[in-house]
């Protein structure tokens, strides 16, 4: 286990050399020991059209590598910070949302629209979460932001869970998720309630939910 | 003075008002200690994947009246002006001083109160006496009340975590916008570093955090904004890390900014014996003004006004040179 | 009966059985099952409410959320407290009342000069009769009674609810010292007499005012 609850907004975690950390930038409160503090020159593992991407979804949540001998605090903004533990799953989570992860983790960086198609570019659009969240596979520890906490929906087979895209902060499992929209173009055109589009997670898995429609 | 309080023994027989407990009630003994309610309430602020607690339905309130009902059903808490504690924490958010003489608090930091008191500016009339006893500090006095008379006083600063500090003999030194309140016995000084100040002598202050203060002990290097202050140690001193600037690679960064800078160039570092106080944060809140130095040689930052930095100075804007960066989506 | 209940302190979850709740507009965050939104003209007060609304210029915008299954409401990440009305009468400034079960009427109220001093219109919200309500709080609530011979003072900006027999007045809390400029920084406060409870919030929203 790499990532230690301080307190609900704060986690430290030991480096050992060999190691490596991934983090936000900028979101290192305090360390003790030798540790070095890298920004990643290209931005996560995609090569160039993750570059490509990156620019185009307007992400700008570039990453460093923690490497060293010692214990660093990571925190940011005073948000929640909620600890996931991989154990060969993936787990994909808005980039925004990522504060730390262990170097351990095979990291990509996923185009939504491959699965759900037109509406996923739409998704992205409408939401302004990017089109590209990032994907991270294999036995290791995730650190992710939200306002408020988060709570966790399981989702099963035939039991859809449905996410208000602004709330929506990360899911794990065999899940594929789509745009939906509940309401005719009628109630999505002036006089919505708030709730015209949805995003839908079905299959076997879990969503993990902020309290809260702000998105950081 | 634990917290949670005790519930109320008599839910509607609450003491007349001036039969509490004396003034000043009993402190901790210790030197320097923060008020330990935190085990109780990391409980209930333990993350949000708790499972739900079951359904209960709810007792009817006191007097008829509809009651809120918190997590977990248990009866909630009713306060009153006999019931609330005597300086110490109503809940981590909220702090209740029993008032007895006088208090200064921040502007706009009362959120309600039991019993007589009025509010007056600072640094008016009779109250230039106070001001030079306890403001040694060029301090906007503006930014600050004093609350006079006797009652109860709920303090309170956007939801953000409070911690009573009392200090024996002793001293701290605090963030400017993280201290919200502190007892006429101590006496208020500008700290060296800017935009602090150092609280000096025997009593009790009550200071924000964004998030439960965590305590560390030196040697630690600390982001600059997560810094909510510290105590016995000597002040810190700057630390700059950017080995990855030197070579080929790092001088093609330093002139592009392409790759970045790691946001964490710059850090406050601690050494000696003593305790530090940080907190999870990098949006501040907003910073007191505290004043201007009086232009001076040998007086750092004489002359200007100190308002917080905003990160690493000289380095802060190197991974935006240009925007560059950020428009190749590195 | 819609059932409320608490996930965590932050999270609203309602189950349904095809009944109704109403909701502040776009406070849901996720669901499962069924679930339709339909939104409210006028925050669901029929003629009159919409009227005094457009005057005050509050906007409560409300949905009414109608299925089956569970539905998870939260609001910019305020604590959360679950009313049970038996009857009684529940006040609560309208920014702060997230959900309450179709059982119960909601209207306005005038609330004097308070909501002037804390900029929420001059209207507050009642709720009357059997059921739940969800009311948000920014930092969990502290609730304080009010009785005979024990009044109470609250800014205006912490103020959330009340209930039971309250009279409201607006004082001044201010010294001499504040007619010259230099304020005490409590110009403003709402002193509660009576027998009830009232609920602050640990946080003060922004005000016309300024720094009431």
């Amino acid at each position: 286990m790499a990532f230690t609850r301080i307190n609900n907004k704060m986690i430290s975690a030991q480096i050992v050399p060999g190691q490596r950390i991934l983090s936000q930038r900028g979101s290192m409160l305090g360390y003790t020991g030798e540790v070095t503090f890298q920004p990643n020159l290209m931005g996560g593992q995609g090569g160039v059209m993750s570059m490509i991407g990156r620019r185009v979804a307007n992400e700008d949540t570039p990453l460093m590598t923690v490497e060293g001998h010692g214990t660093v605090m990571f925190g940011h903004g005073g948000h929640h910070v909620h600890v996931i533990d991989l154990v060969g799953d993936t787990l994909y989570v808005e980039a925004d949302r990522l504060l730390a992860f262990e170097g351990s983790l095979q990291q990509s960086t996923m185009f939504m629209g491959q699965q759900g198609g037109l509406m996923g570019v739409v998704r992205g659009q409408v939401t302004g979460q990017g089109l590209f969240t990032t994907k991270l596979t294999g036995k290791g520890a995730v650190a992710v932001l939200a306002h408020g906490g988060v709570i966790e929906l399981p989702i099963f087979p035939g039991q859809p869970v449905h996410v208000d895209p602004q709330a929506y902060v990360a899911h794990r499992g065999e899940v594929t998720n789509k745009l939906s929209s509940a309401l005719g173009w009628r109630d999505m055109v002036g006089r919505g309630s708030g709730e015209a589009f949805q995003l839908e997670l079905s299959g076997q898995g879990a969503v993990y939910v902020q309290a809260s429609e702000v998105k950081l | 003075m634990s917290y949670p309080p005790q519930p109320p023994q008599s839910p509607y027989g609450q003491q007349p008002y001036g039969q509490q407990p004396p003034y000043p009630p009993q402190g901790p003994p210790s030197g320097y200690s923060q008020h330990q309610y935190e085990q109780s309430h990391q409980a209930t602020q333990a993350g949000m994947h708790v499972p739900p607690p079951p359904y209960q339905a709810s007792p009817a309130g006191q007097f008829g009246a509809p009651v809120f009902q918190p997590p977990g059903g248990d009866a909630p808490q009713v306060w009153d002006a006999g019931t609330l504690p005597a300086d110490d924490n109503v809940n981590p958010y909220c702090f209740s001083v029993d008032l007895n003489g006088a208090y200064y608090l921040q502007k706009g930091k009362m959120i309600a109160y039991y019993g007589e008191m009025r509010f007056s500016g600072i640094g008016r009339g009779v109250l230039d006496r106070v001001l030079e006893q306890n403001f040694n500090s060029p301090l906007h006095a503006s930014d600050w009340v004093v609350a006079e008379g006797r009652g109860k006083l709920l303090l309170a600063d956007r939801s953000y975590d409070l911690n009573s500090y009392d200090l024996e003999d002793g001293n701290l030194t605090v963030r400017s916008g993280n201290l919200l309140a502190f007892e006429p016995t101590l006496r208020l000084k500008q700290s060296i570093i800017p935009g602090f100040l150092t609280l000096i002598g025997t009593g009790k202050f009550v200071a924000a955090s964004n998030g439960p203060v965590h305590f560390v002990e030196p040697p630690i290097r600390v982001d600059p904004q997560a810094l909510v202050g510290w105590a016995d140690c000597p002040a810190p001193c700057h630390h700059y890390d950017h080995s990855y600037l030197h070579g080929v690679i790092g001088g093609l960064r330093h002139l592009t900014g392409i790759g970045g800078a790691s946001g964490e160039e710059h850090q406050f570092e601690f050494i000696g014996a003593g305790q530090v106080l940080m907190q999870s944060s990098e949006t501040l809140m907003a910073d007191r003004s505290v004043g201007v130095v009086a232009a001076e040689a040998g007086v750092p930052g004489a002359g200007v006004p100190h308002q917080q930095h905003g990160g690493a100075p000289g380095l802060g804007n190197l991974g935006n040179l240009g925007d560059l960066g950020r428009r190749f989506g590195l | 009966m819609a059932q409320f209940r608490l996930q965590g302190s932050r999270v609203l979850a309602v189950d349904l059985a095809g009944d109704t709740v109403k909701a502040r507009n776009g406070s849901m965050v996720a669901y499962t099952g069924q679930m339709g939104f339909k939104k409210l003209s006028g925050g669901g007060d029929g003629l009159r409410g919409m009227v005094t609304r457009r005057l005050t210029g509050e906007r409560m915008e409300v949905m009414e959320v109608k299925g089956q299954g569970t539905c998870y409401f939260a609001d910019k990440a305020t604590e959360i407290n679950l009313v049970r009305l038996n009857g009684e009468t529940l006040f609560v400034e309208s920014d702060n009342l997230l959900c309450t079960e179709a059982t119960l009427r909601t209207g306005t109220s005038f609330t004097g000069l308070n909501g002037m001093a804390s900029g929420n219109g001059l209207f507050t919200t009642k709720v009357e009769g059997q059921g739940w309500a969800a009311v948000t709080s920014n930092g969990p609530a502290v609730i304080l009674r009010v009785a005979q011979g024990l009044p109470l003072r609250v800014d205006p900006g912490a103020y959330v609810a009340h209930t039971g027999n309250l009279h409201r007045a607006l004082k001044s809390g201010a010294g001499w010292s504040t007619l010259i400029g230099e304020g005490g920084g409590e110009a403003m406060q709402v002193e509660f007499t009576g027998e009830g409870l009232v609920y602050v919030q640990p946080s003060e929203r922004m005000t016309l005012g300024g720094e009431v």
